[in-house]
């Protein structure tokens, strides 16, 4: 996996070295270049140079003609993924405020901002100016979300978020907070409003110190509000709270790993298998994916989704209050159900994926219909699966016949009665002697 | 050559038996005339289908030849009509494909390998073959001079009111009908002079094959009855009608309840009650026939009476009931536009839309029918003097034709084969009239005058016929060649129109050269063509209904309507898609997954059909599904003019067929010099803008502008700012003092 990292100076990077150095024994060959690099070029013939890009803080201004938010933008149509570190001593670069608006994801006014914090702060190395803030550990922002980035985090470790920028996400729904500032935090502008912040660009749990943008097509953007935390400093050091409690170590180390983690598609990435449906009818030849059903008829559908987890794929399980759901729909769907975990399915003795099937019988309707997987959550990536079939109307030979209807017998009883009459009336007729000579006048006709 | 020959040829042609074989080559050759004057859209262009109905019916045997006919009696077609999909097989007239199916078949049984393509595109002419010759059948019925039939199969056979929709590759339903319609007649008059079950059930089988093969049967099952209705009330009861009519209605109601598509509609619909309520008649009547022949005629009377008064009473009352219960369908729309040619434009758009619909202009009789319309009541009063049964049908089915054509363009069709056989007559009768050598012999007359006085003696002298008519040589060949010279004028008339008018296949566009060559506009196969090469092979394709069945025929992908107008709302949802502004028509294209939308534009070329032209007809049809959306007024000026330049309303200039039109119009021009020479006006300097949807083909002459839809923007952003963001405007701040920020929830 390619990681370029954008750096101004590339001595920099000492301070991030356990960070980098941790990426690199996860498998990632790191590049690390110069904004103003002449050779930097995300594209090469058209085709990604490299998989991920880390935005490391830069003092240039804007990020020269190789990172224009259009390339950027190109690089994840092209399911590149970003991850980008602010820092409340470095103006963002106006490229990235311009992508980043494209997101829906405001930052500060003149690209300046600090997160400060009253009440969580760190004792020992913001003691007066309280903006390193402590923080628990995530948690997810709805309870039928996974929780990929504070899962199992002891009680006692803290996330140190040092003199970071917040953000405001706007109401796209294709961004997802993944760290929230607490209630008492602000940000504000230490560089005009020095004496008092009366103009705050955001406060409280509207401020997003980290948070997620997961694009249409699964592209990832990342987006920290203070890259110091992802220094080495910061991954050992041991916090104390404001409130004079006890010390704690940070939870740093593994915070970043997460993040990294997801923005580089080592986790939460969900892939399907192999999609099959067929007829669920006694005597029916349940040939797999056939192009047209019959209105009415019972239909299988099965799915088989596995979710990369660091290193290996894995069953894919929704949390018990979500569901996987299935549509039929055309126009508007006609059945949403939710998937039932398969165990009898054949799954080929794959131990890396969970099947999800269901039954029903299609709509007394037909046209053109979808099997329509559309399961988007935060911070899992996109699965849309549509499966086109055709629902044909019953063919002149599959309604039941007309003895088989008790309805039809009164009518059928009809048509046998005239028949005999017509046949008795000719055979009467035939046999019957003309009554004499002046029958013989008689018209025929 | 000498004299000796032609004497005997003139002697040759007295025998009995060699007038029949004339009669059989002449018809031949007729036949083969009629054939051979269809054959101009062949030589001109090439064998290919016509027009646009045809390209479905081509489909359509396509298929059935392929798949056999079960599968194609159950054929759910999932290609048209996106995603509703339609019930071909129970929704068409199957009659056209089958007879093409089983020419093909019998034709490589006979180890003859014909294209599919060739057959479909040949039915035409070949059926007008058969239609000449039933018209001689048909015309010899009526009156004794077999030259009256020769000449109503040469009529029918030239007459361009027919050739319009049997020209070779117009591959439509009326090819092989208006033969049906016409064999059909003929087997009715056969049944009805010989009060023959045999020939009423040959009418039925017939009947049933019409109803397989054309709407227009209804014509046939309004016209019988009322004949037979016209001739009871004429005292003409007899048991030869009672025959035919019984036999014709009970076994052809039987043969056209078969077809899928017509089903019950002949026991449910008020278009064939007047079949049924004259087949109830007649039982009625022979009822009382007998009733009459066994009681005396003064209690007959008050039996008479009161059945009468009962019976009428009773149906007329469950014919109401049955109405308002619904079990009658009332009349449907198509019919009352029969009645009020006004009835459609305002209560059913799409119907008023299509432009056979439109009631029919004065010159287009002249332009059909040439000389055959003003001999038509000619042979109409002849057949007035003499007034058997036969010629009472001639004299309905003229008024009912004349009527029907007068309100719709396309039934000129029906009209044509009565105008034929009438004006044959009348023809016949003159040149029987002139062309008789006998003259009189001057004793003879005055015997005649004599035996005339001896019995009129009390009568008036004018009364008494004297001996009248033009027996000089002179003056009959005035008469006859000033009628052969119309009759040549009329052949060159038919086939000037022929080649002129109705020989243009409508997918290939013919323009001539300064230099007076001709030069091939083909911009419809070109854009088809690349539909079917660069798209994927289930990209759906939205269009406006007109080139529905074309899309599908030659680009072979599938459409969202097209011209089977089953659906008015899925029209109107098109309609509206293309009437509205981006913003409204994406999410509807989206909702039934358009790939492209191809329109029609013509402004380069001055092409007068295209769909800014049509574009008011959208407009209607939308707006009447979605009054609150769509506004007729609002793509008026105020001054109440339907412009497309500077003037144009925002609502015209915003709407998606406008943009798709005009987008990228201007750079073809210099500065300000942007013209549409369709509507004959400057276009604004600015063209619009599309953010939605891409250019993705326009044919050599700009006819076909296909637009590819654009997927979701990847960002999440709309399409607008996307688009802006692309060309590298700066979004503006939204944050920035513009109320209170919209605050996130979760």
């Amino acid at each position: 996996m390619r990681l370029l990292a954008i750096l101004d100076d590339v001595a920099d990077k000492e301070n991030y070295s356990k960070f980098l150095g941790d990426l690199e024994s996860r498998g990632f060959q790191i590049s690390f270049e110069n904004p103003k690099s002449e050779s930097l070029a995300l594209f090469h013939l058209g085709e990604r140079s490299y998989d991920h890009v880390i935005l490391f803080p830069t003092k240039a201004k804007g990020l020269g003609p190789n990172l224009t938010p259009n390339i950027l933008v190109d690089f994840m149509n092209a399911n590149g993924n970003i991850l980008v570190t602010l820092s409340s001593g470095v103006a963002v670069p106006s490229s990235l405020v311009s992508l980043l608006s494209e997101l829906d994801i405001q930052l500060p006014t003149d690209r300046t901002g600090l997160v400060v914090d009253h009440f969580n702060f760190d004792a020992a190395s913001a003691a007066d100016k309280h903006d390193v803030l402590v923080l628990a550990p995530p948690s997810p922002i709805r309870p039928d979300v996974k929780d990929f980035f504070g899962a199992g985090a002891d009680k006692n470790e803290a996330l140190a978020f040092p003199r970071g920028v917040g953000a405001a996400l706007g109401a796209s729904e294709l961004l997802t907070p993944i760290l929230r500032a607490p209630r008492t935090a602000y940000s504000y502008n230490p560089k005009e409003q020095t004496e008092v912040a009366d103009d705050l660009f955001a406060a409280g749990e509207q401020l997003a110190l980290v948070s997620a943008f997961q694009a249409r097509n699964s592209a990832r953007l990342t987006l920290v509000g203070s890259a110091e935390m992802l220094q080495d400093k910061w991954f050992d050091a041991e916090v104390s709270q404001a409130d004079g409690k006890k010390a704690a170590k940070t939870f740093n180390r593994e915070f970043a790993k997460r993040v990294s983690g997801w923005t580089f598609n080592e986790i939460g990435v969900v892939r399907v298998n192999w999609i099959e449906h067929h007829l669920d009818e006694a005597g029916a030849t349940n040939e797999s994916n056939p192009t047209i059903y019959r209105i009415k008829n019972d239909v299988k559908y099965t799915i088989s989704l596995s979710e990369y987890a660091w290193t290996t794929w894995t069953p894919f399980t929704t949390p018990a209050t979500d569901a996987l759901q299935l549509e039929f729909s055309m126009l508007s769907p006609f059945h949403r159900l939710a998937l039932k975990p398969d165990n009898n399915s054949n799954n080929n003795g794959a131990s890396d994926a969970a099947v999800y099937s269901t039954t029903f019988k299609l709509p007394d309707q037909h046209g053109i219909f979808n099997f329509k997987i559309n399961h988007k959550r935060p911070f899992l990536s996109n699965v849309e699966e549509k499966n086109t079939v055709s629902v044909r109307h019953m063919a002149h030979d599959e309604w039941p016949r007309s003895f088989v209807i008790t309805g039809a017998w009164p009518w059928i009883a009809g048509v046998g009665v005239t028949v005999a009459g017509w046949v008795g009336f000719c055979a009467l007729w035939m046999y019957s002697a003309p009554v004499g000579g002046k029958g013989g006048v008689k018209k025929t006709q | 050559m000498s004299a000796d020959p032609l004497h005997a040829l003139a002697s040759a042609g007295k025998g009995e038996s060699t007038r029949g074989l004339l009669r059989v080559i002449i018809l031949a050759l007729i036949a083969g005339a009629s054939i051979a004057s269809r054959l101009f859209s062949v030589i001109r262009f090439e064998s290919i289908i016509h027009e646009f109905d045809p390209w479905f019916n081509f489909r359509a045997t396509k298929y059935l030849v392929a798949n056999g006919f079960y599968n194609f009696w159950d054929w759910f077609d999932d290609r048209t009509w996106h995603p509703l999909g339609r019930v071909t097989g129970g929704t068409l007239y199957p009659g056209l494909m089958v007879t093409s199916g089983a020419i093909y078949h019998a034709l490589r049984t006979l180890t003859i390998p014909v294209d599919i393509r060739n057959i479909c595109v040949l039915l035409a002419p070949a059926f007008s073959g058969l239609t000449a010759i039933a018209a001689y059948l048909l015309t010899n019925e009526m009156t004794p001079s077999s030259s009256a039939g020769l000449l109503a199969a040469l009529f029918m056979g030239i007459a361009p009111g027919y050739i319009s929709r049997s020209v070779a590759g117009s591959y439509d339903n009326e090819a092989i009908a208006i033969f049906l319609l016409v064999f059909t007649f003929y087997l009715w008059i056969k049944a009805l002079k010989q009060g023959s079950m045999l020939w009423g059930a040959l009418c039925a089988l017939f009947y049933g094959y019409m109803v397989a093969s054309w709407g227009g049967y209804a014509f046939i099952t309004c016209l019988l009855p009322l004949h037979s209705f016209v001739l009871i009330c004429m005292g003409r009861y007899s048991t030869r009608l009672y025959v035919a009519y019984t036999t014709w209605y009970a076994l052809g109601t039987l043969a056209s309840m078969q077809i899928p598509f017509v089903g019950f509609l002949p026991v449910k619909t008020s278009e064939h009650m007047p079949a049924l309520g004259i087949f109830g008649f007649l039982q009625l009547l022979a009822f009382l026939d007998y009733v009459r022949s066994a009681i005396p005629s003064r209690q007959f009377q008050t039996f008479l009476w009161l059945f009468a008064g009962g019976t009428f009473g009773i149906g007329l009352l469950g014919l109401v009931i049955a109405t308002s219960a619904g079990v009658i369908a009332p009349w449907s729309g198509r019919f009352y536009s029969l009645w009020d040619t006004g009835y459609a434009k305002i209560h059913i758009p799409i119907i008023a839309s299509v432009s056979e619909h439109q009631p029919t202009a004065w010159p287009a009789f002249f332009f059909d029918l040439n000389m055959l319309i003003w001999l038509f009541p000619v042979g109409v009063y002849l057949c007035f003097q003499q007034l058997a049964d036969e010629h009472v049908f001639i004299v309905v089915y003229a008024l009912f034709g004349s009527y029907f054509a007068g309100v719709m363009v396309r039934l000129m069709l029906t009209l044509t084969p009565v105008v034929c056989v009438a004006a044959a007559i009348a023809v016949s009768t003159l040149l029987d009239t002139y062309l008789s050598t006998k003259s009189p012999k001057p004793e003879e007359s005055q015997a005649a005058e004599a035996a005339e006085g001896k019995k009129g003696k009390s009568g008036l002298k004018s009364t008494s016929k004297p001996v009248v008519g033009i027996y000089s040589i002179w003056g009959r060949s005035m008469m006859v060649s000033a009628l052969a010279v119309y009759l040549l004028l009329f052949v060159l008339h038919c086939t000037w129109v022929t080649s002129n008018a109705y020989s243009s296949p409508s997918v290939v566009l013919a323009s001539r050269l300064p230099d007076g060559s001709q030069h091939i506009i083909d911009d419809y196969r070109e854009a088809y063509q690349w539909l079917r090469q660069n798209t994927r092979e289930d990209a759906k394709i939205m269009s406006w209904w007109d080139y529905g069945y074309q899309i599908g025929g030659m680009a072979d992908r599938p459409t969202l309507v097209d011209n089977n107008t089953w659906n008015n709302t899925h029209i109107a949802t098109v309609g509206k898609a293309m009437s509205s502004s981006e913003e409204v028509s994406y999410p509807i294209m989206r909702q039934h997954e358009v790939d492209y939308v191809l329109v029609v534009f013509g402004g380069l070329l001055g092409y007068s059909g295209d769909d800014i032209n049509k574009f008011l007809w959208m407009v209607r049809i939308a707006e009447g599904i979605w009054p609150d959306e769509v506004s007729e007024r609002s793509f008026f000026t105020p001054r109440g003019e339907y412009r497309v330049d500077g003037e144009a309303t925002e609502t015209m200039k915003n709407s998606l067929m406008y943009k798709m039109s005009y987008y990228n119009y201007n750079t073809l021009f210099p500065p300000g010099k942007a013209v549409d020479r369709v509507r004959g006006v400057h276009l604004p300097d600015v063209g619009p803008t599309l953010s939605t949807m891409e250019e993705a083909f326009t044919s050599e002459n700009w006819i076909i502008r296909i637009y590819k839809v654009k997927d979701l923007d990847n960002l999440g952003r709309d399409h607008m700012s996307a688009a802006a963001f692309d060309r590298g405007q700066k979004k503006k701040k939204a944050t920035k003092k513009r109320g209170p920020r919209l605050l996130r929830v979760e």
